[in-house]
């Protein structure tokens, strides 16, 4: 590891990947990542990976949107030699309630306001995209076809990958311990093999984040919670959108492989870092998924796992600088969905380090949203 | 929620041994195992036990499994839940059991695994071809269900299941082609491979399985000698006619239910693999879940029943229901027992195999 650095990032998630390398192909010449264990193990290797552009909101809309724009070139401009699995055969979300329905059809008009070619459907038609979908109290759903999904482990190596060919020191088993600042600015970076001497800190550290940013004297208002996530064995091809409920709380995707991953988004889980899982989930998330899809219930499911999302208090990520922290810069608080946003964050975040305008006007996106009172939460996440 | 004081996985001689010891001082067991009787492997095992008369050498596994099973139902304290998996054990002492009614959740105040082992695979084209089979499969086709696993049989292995499931094959009718082991010398005992010797079965020491081929089943097996690096050596290719290639290569511990439980694990090679630390009373680092029979190392059905009376004798004890000095005397009678059964040449790797374990386990509470 090096003494010193242009820029230490830490966290070997996708955010980090993403940002590390969009410093080094902008031009910055020494950037150290500092990963506590190795890549994508904290929640982007346990997230549902999923990628989506039907939002509620308009920062997370048009963030996704030119995400999702990145995600159709991305291994190529990489230059990874695997696959990242990138699919678009949409999202089909469901509405059961008249709430809900009521709050898609603001959101798709706000998607088509922004571009995004989201549509409303009947029950019927949502049929004839997933035969196998179970329509019975369905009031309607809304589909968009450039949505899908994108293998997380492959998407983060594809950015460390390409940001080790640009001369990045990716360091993992590497922790941070502690970071010096000296008169209001980021000095130094200790960690568990050393110190990195370095005027500019990202943190990406998915769940820890508030734990970095109590290191430089920084209260983020965000709060850990698991998730519960299984995979079942494969089985031949049946679904090909993402289907997801809000009212239901669930998601379930078949990957290229034939197997189907699916979670619950459970108001009663533990806060936390406990990412032990249950078998109340199983039972659950089981009888949930046959009532939808009742093609699964002779299906078995080969493992469970949990993973943290870091909350946000209107579920959109806090992304910049922070006054009188100089050279400190997060990327934080991604409420479930930083898969999906890593790649416009990644560039979004090395154009604000090095003092350029953001492609995309994220201002509103800043910490300090929430001590002015202006923010805006997202009304749809599971 | 259904509950249980004891929870037994694996109904084998181990598991069984453990459910009636505990059960002995009252702990209501719950026993579950996969298979729709109690007995585990013993079902399978026609032939007699060697070594000590005294605990059950001489008689049949079969016999010994029907004995098992009766003193089971027989026993008011133990439930048996027979075609029930357990899918997986959770941080509130659940065990979630897949019956043939459904899911069902079972708590536990105790858990004693004895999950046993599975076989090793072999890594050569064409081992996905039906026809070839674990040694255990072809004896539970024709010592349980009575039906022959094709007409002739390459055998894979020389240990002492290598040679009896060959000798069983002959004495059903099929013919055995052959017997290899990779090894220099046979891994088995010499009464085994005698009497398949005289009934000319050629058994070939330092060879192995090169290649299965066949048209959508197994056709034939091409096999070759190895170098003393355990390379084949081109050129020593033999082609065996044959419709079944039976593996014998090992077995290795069954530990899913222990690493669900957060026991800390050992790759141990001489106990087979992965295998939990325990103390002297069978008990693992996941606080309350024990572990006896092969789980804990590949042994043999006596040592097996030695180690499940422990576990189940230490589990009632820490439930409150062995008076103390009873406790410390039969646990060093049946430790001795352990002992003596592993006094043979062959119980000579189990013991450096406990050595390396209880080695690390000193590391790990140092």
């Amino acid at each position: 590891m090096r003494p010193s650095a242009d820029a230490v990032v830490i966290g070997g998630g996708v955010v980090g990947a993403a940002i590390a390398y969009n410093l080094l192909k902008s031009g910055m010449k020494s950037v150290v990542l500092c990963e506590k264990s190795t890549f994508a193990s904290g929640s982007t290797g346990r997230c549902g990976a999923g990628v989506r552009e039907q939002w509620g909101a308009e920062h997370n809309i048009r963030l996704a949107k030119a995400s999702i724009d990145m995600f159709e070139h991305l291994a190529e401009e990489l230059g990874y030699d695997q696959d990242i699995e990138f699919k678009q055969k949409g999202y089909l979300i469901l509405a059961h309630t008249e709430k809900e329905w009521d709050q898609f059809k603001k959101n798709v008009e706000l998607q088509h306001r922004l571009g995004v070619n989201s549509m409303l459907l009947t029950p019927e038609e949502a049929k004839d995209i997933v035969p196998a979908l179970n329509t019975e109290g369905m009031l309607g759903a809304t589909y968009n076809s450039r949505d899908g999904h994108a293998n997380p482990f492959h998407t983060t190596r594809a950015f460390l990958q390409a940001a080790r060919r640009l001369g990045g020191d990716i360091c993992f088993f590497t922790e941070v311990t502690a970071i010096e600042l000296e008169a209001g600015k980021v000095k130094r970076v200790r960690t568990s093999r050393g110190d990195i001497s370095s005027p500019v800190l990202v943190n990406a550290a998915g769940p820890w984040a508030a734990v970095v940013a109590k290191m430089v004297g920084v209260d983020l208002p965000v709060y850990t919670q698991r998730h519960q996530i299984l995979v079942t064995e494969p089985v031949g091809w049946f679904l090909d959108p993402m289907v997801m409920s809000f009212s239901i709380g669930i998601y379930c995707q078949q990957t290229p492989h034939g197997s189907v991953v699916m979670g619950i988004g459970d108001p009663d889980e533990p806060k936390g870092y406990d990412t032990g899982h249950s078998w109340q989930f199983l039972r659950e998330m089981a009888s949930i998924v046959c009532r939808l899809l009742p093609v699964l219930r002779d299906v078995r499911v080969v493992r469970q796992w949990s993973g943290l999302y870091t909350m946000t208090p209107d579920a959109h990520p806090i992304l910049g600088k922070v006054p009188g922290v100089d050279g400190y810069y997060q990327a934080v608080g991604f409420s479930g969905h930083g898969f999906m946003l890593a790649p416009v964050v990644g560039r979004l975040l090395s154009e604000m380090i090095l003092g350029k305008q953001p492609f995309i006007d994220i201002s509103g996106l800043d910490l300090g949203r929430f001590e002015r009172g202006e923010y805006m939460v997202e009304p749809s996440v599971v | 929620m259904r509950k249980t004081e004891l929870a037994v996985v694996g109904a084998g001689p181990a598991g069984i041994s453990g459910a009636l010891e505990a059960a002995s001082y009252g702990v209501k067991v719950t026993l579950i195992d996969r298979g729709d009787r109690p007995g585990g492997q013993l079902v399978k095992q026609t032939h007699k036990f060697f070594g000590w008369h005294a605990k059950g050498a001489g008689t049949r596994g079969i016999v010994l499994a029907e004995q098992l099973a009766r003193h089971i139902r027989e026993n008011e304290n133990v439930t048996f839940f027979g075609s029930t998996e357990a899918l997986g054990y959770y941080s509130d002492k659940v065990l979630l059991l897949e019956t043939p009614r459904g899911i069902e959740p079972l708590q536990c105040e105790r858990l004693l695994v004895a999950t046993g082992a599975s076989e090793k695979m072999l890594l050569f084209p064409g081992n996905d071809l039906p026809g070839v089979y674990g040694a255990g499969a072809v004896q539970t086709l024709m010592n349980v269900y009575g039906v022959r696993p094709g007409r002739s049989v390459l055998m894979v292995g020389s240990g002492n299941i290598g040679l009896i499931v060959s000798y069983q094959l002959v004495q059903a009718g099929v013919r055995v082609a052959a017997v290899l082991e990779a090894m220099p010398v046979i891994g088995g005992y010499a009464v085994h491979a005698s009497k398949i010797r005289r009934l000319g079965i050629p058994i070939l020491t330092g060879h192995s399985i090169k290649e299965a081929y066949g048209d959508g089943q197994v056709e034939g097996a091409v096999i070759w000698k190895l170098d003393e690096k355990w390379n084949g050596i081109p050129g020593t290719e033999k082609d065996l006619k044959v419709d079944v290639i039976c593996l014998a290569t090992g077995l290795t511990p069954l530990g899913e239910l222990l690493w669900q439980a957060g026991a800390q694990m050992e790759y141990v090679s001489e106990l087979g693999g992965f295998v939990p630390l325990y103390d002297e009373n069978m008990e693992t680092t996941a606080k309350g879940v024990f572990v006896a029979g092969d789980a804990s190392g590949v042994e043999e059905a006596s040592t097996a029943m030695a180690e499940g009376k422990l576990a189940g004798l230490s589990a009632a004890w820490s439930l409150g229901r062995v008076p103390p000095e009873e406790f410390t005397r039969k646990r060093e009678e049946i430790r001795n027992e352990l002992y003596q059964l592993r006094a043979g040449p062959t119980g000579q790797k189990i013991l450096r195999g406990l050595e390396t374990l209880s080695k690390r386990a000193k590391k790990v509470t140092a």
